[in-house]
């Protein structure tokens, strides 16, 4: 018994890291990684390949924070969290930045004690239905069957959708988008509701995708962001910045093959935001070339958003209304000066 | 006086011999038994050839990506053999892959010599390192301790994690429980009502709500900045969870001892902890030793529910890589009957163990 304590004991000792009083970026600084909470896996935006490499949209978000506060993408200690866990890991500071599909809600800002960074994707709440049923507008469901993953927001905004509308529905709940889908497939429910981004991967992933088709509605608003915890905002400039690095850089037309181009002979703001000017990355307790590693490493928005949703994934899905502000989107970030 | 001799003995009469008797004796007795044969022969034909021809024939086995299943008749192997490595090792890196295959290796050796060693040898040798067994592995894949490249368990995972977490908790809920199970017979109320409470805790709460509170409450108790690892937090869970199962278990075994062995040891002076490490314990295993593995056959099983806290072990590597966005073409049959077919052959294997210790444990009270 007298082992096994001490067994247990040594354990514990192990794996006690104490810290997070002192900040969380010296902390991180200290540990030489980041410490990033993603999704188990959710196509396109943190999913694992084959050889255990993560990548996606919201993975960026966090080799971006790594490359600019350690000047490597690579340094991002990755924890799958499931949609229940999440806040917990922020708020028990277990993890640095949470990037896991995470919509902006004022409950969420004001009452978890956390703080939204900024948006990496506009998302919006949509439908899918098959084929079969006929239905070309969601005002035709009165009545039907839908499945939804629980404990995510979905859950109210169909709800709140279906009252305004004074349509009558029966919500059938699945833990994971895997066995909602599953849901759908087998005949269960009529409709499948989820974000659209979502959708899209649901679909693909059907046995028969042209079976299936998304309806023209969206009835949410979904502004999927980084969150960190609430108190800390010299971390929180950080992770709000290397942000907008990734869509100042596209702005401005820097990509991950020209940044050593505009680091170089760049005109002022391109040279800013590279570095090579200013004294950006000090005002931040980082190193100044914080914007110029983001983007060689990671890539700037554009180039994030094509490899991992856009036209060169499987998932195809458009820029819409992720596109910048002067391209028709909604993309806009602040000026480095 | 003749001897008497008896005839040989005559073949047994042409129509109860060979095959045809046979069928008609089991399969045709009657017409309903008939009609019955007939229907499973007719359920079989037609679910069979498909099946196979799903599974093997048109089946594509080559390649790396989802491209190559080319045959969309067949199954899709190619899924699974490009994510073995993911669902046996997880994210291990693939320089450090042996020291897994070490630690298996020294579970698979320590199992055969503690089938083949000499009695003697066996108790002093095969069981220590089969109780140290865990938490050298631990050390081992942890790495830090003795000088490896450190590994965060974050990149633990896969089938080894299944396995690890699995015996690392047995091997930790075995005195535990037995602990528990002494202390709910003890006469001594604070310890008695201790030892209840903590059984029918463990006992009577489903291990999935404990996970939950493992993953998401705990955390939110222990200090700020203060973090417990994920993994540990799990394995703490699953060794208690299990020791509550456990307890009962020893406690059915402890009434099965008849009360003249307790009263034999009290009149031969032995005291408590003698009578009971020496007589009565290795009666209580050898009792509850079916009940004994067929509890670690569910905790081994249990290991894949940690799927809904988001540790990556063979379950939950599966989900994850039927969400990667270049394999999104329904595979999970693949994947998940995979999944069960290894479970299947571990948990089948581990009952012929299982009942192989019985047969050696059996010293026969059966008269």
């Amino acid at each position: 018994m007298k082992q096994l304590t001490s067994v247990i004991a040594t354990g514990l000792a192990l794996s006690l890291s104490l810290g997070a009083q002192a900040g969380t970026l010296e902390d991180v600084q200290k540990r030489g990684n980041v410490s990033c909470g993603v999704s188990t896996g959710l196509a396109g935006f943190s999913q694992k390949d084959e050889n255990g490499v993560w990548s996606g949209l919201d993975v960026d978000v966090c080799r971006a924070v790594a490359a600019a506060v350690l000047g490597d993408a690579s340094k991002v200690q990755y924890k799958p969290l499931t949609a229940k866990e999440r806040f917990t890991a922020l708020q028990s500071g277990e993890i640095d930045i949470l990037s896991r599909n995470t919509t902006w809600t004022h409950t969420r800002d004001t009452s978890l004690g956390l703080n939204f960074a900024g948006v990496n994707y506009y998302d919006g709440q949509g439908f899918m239905v098959s084929k079969a049923l006929g239905v070309k507008s969601a005002l035709e469901l009165d009545g039907a069957a839908v499945c939804i993953q629980a404990g995510t927001t979905t859950e109210l905004n169909l709800a709140d959708y279906f009252r305004a509308n004074g349509l009558t529905y029966n919500a059938i709940t699945f833990d994971t988008s895997d066995q909602t889908r599953a849901g759908f497939e087998s005949g269960r429910c009529d409709v499948l509701t989820s974000d659209q981004s979502q959708l899209y991967a649901l679909r693909i992933g059907l046995s028969d995708p042209s079976a299936a088709i998304v309806l023209p509605e969206v009835i949410s608003k979904e502004p999927l962001g980084p969150v960190v915890s609430q108190g800390d905002d010299a971390w929180f400039n950080v992770v709000r910045w290397s942000l907008m690095a990734m869509v100042e850089a596209e702005f401005l037309g820097i990509d991950s093959a020209s940044a050593d181009k505009a680091k170089a002979e760049g005109n002022p703001s391109q040279k800013r935001l590279m570095g090579s000017e200013g004294d950006s990355g000090a005002k931040m307790g980082i190193p100044a070339e914080w914007g110029y590693n983001i983007v060689k490493q990671v890539g700037n928005y554009a180039e994030s958003f094509e490899r991992n949703v856009g036209a060169g994934s499987p998932l195809k899905i458009a820029r819409g209304l992720n596109a910048q502000w002067n391209k028709g989107g909604i993309m806009y970030s602040s000026p480095v000066r | 006086m003749k001897e008497f001799t008896p005839l040989p003995d005559k073949p047994a009469p042409n129509d109860v011999v060979g095959i045809i008797p046979w069928l008609r004796e089991n399969l045709f007795p009657t017409p309903l038994n008939s009609l019955v044969t007939l229907a499973i022969i007719a359920f079989f034909a037609t679910l069979i050839p498909p099946l196979f021809d799903w599974l093997f024939f048109s089946a594509n086995w080559s390649g790396t990506t989802q491209d190559a299943c080319t045959n969309k008749d067949g199954a899709c192997w190619v899924f699974v053999i490009a994510w073995s490595k993911q669902f046996f090792y997880g994210s291990y890196p693939v320089e450090e892959i042996w020291r897994i295959n070490t630690c298996l290796l020294a579970l698979i050796a320590i199992i055969i010599a503690s089938f083949k060693l000499h009695k003697d040898l066996r108790n002093k040798i095969a069981i220590p390192l089969f109780l140290l067994l865990p938490f050298l592995s631990i050390i081992l894949l942890d790495g830090s301790l003795i000088g490896l490249e450190y590994v965060a368990t974050d990149y633990w995972g896969g089938f080894t994690l299944n396995v690890m977490l699995a015996a690392a908790s047995i091997i930790v809920a075995f005195p535990l429980s037995f602990l528990w199970a002494l202390g709910r017979r003890s006469d001594m109320p604070f310890i008695r009502s201790v030892s209840v409470i903590l059984i029918e805790f463990f006992r009577g709460v489903p291990v999935l709500a404990l996970f939950f509170m493992g993953s998401v409450m705990l955390p939110l108790f222990f200090p700020e900045g203060t973090n417990v690892d994920k993994l540990l937090r799990v394995w703490i869970v699953l060794t208690l969870f299990m020791s509550g199962y456990m307890a009962e278990v020893f406690r059915g075994g402890f009434q099965a001892v008849p009360n003249g062995q307790y009263e034999a040891a009290d009149s031969l002076g032995l005291g408590f902890w003698q009578k009971t490490l020496l007589i009565i314990l290795p009666q209580v295993i050898k009792i509850s030793m079916p009940n004994i593995l067929a509890t670690f056959v569910m905790l081994f099983k249990n290991t894949t529910f940690l799927l809904i806290i988001g540790i990556f072990e063979m379950l939950s590597t599966t989900q994850t890589a039927l969400t990667n966005s270049n394999w999104l073409g329904g595979h999970s049959t693949e994947g998940y009957l995979f999944v069960a077919v290894v479970f299947w052959i571990c948990c089948f294997s581990m009952s012929m163990i299982s009942s192989s210790i019985e047969r050696k444990l059996d010293t026969s009270h059966r008269n």
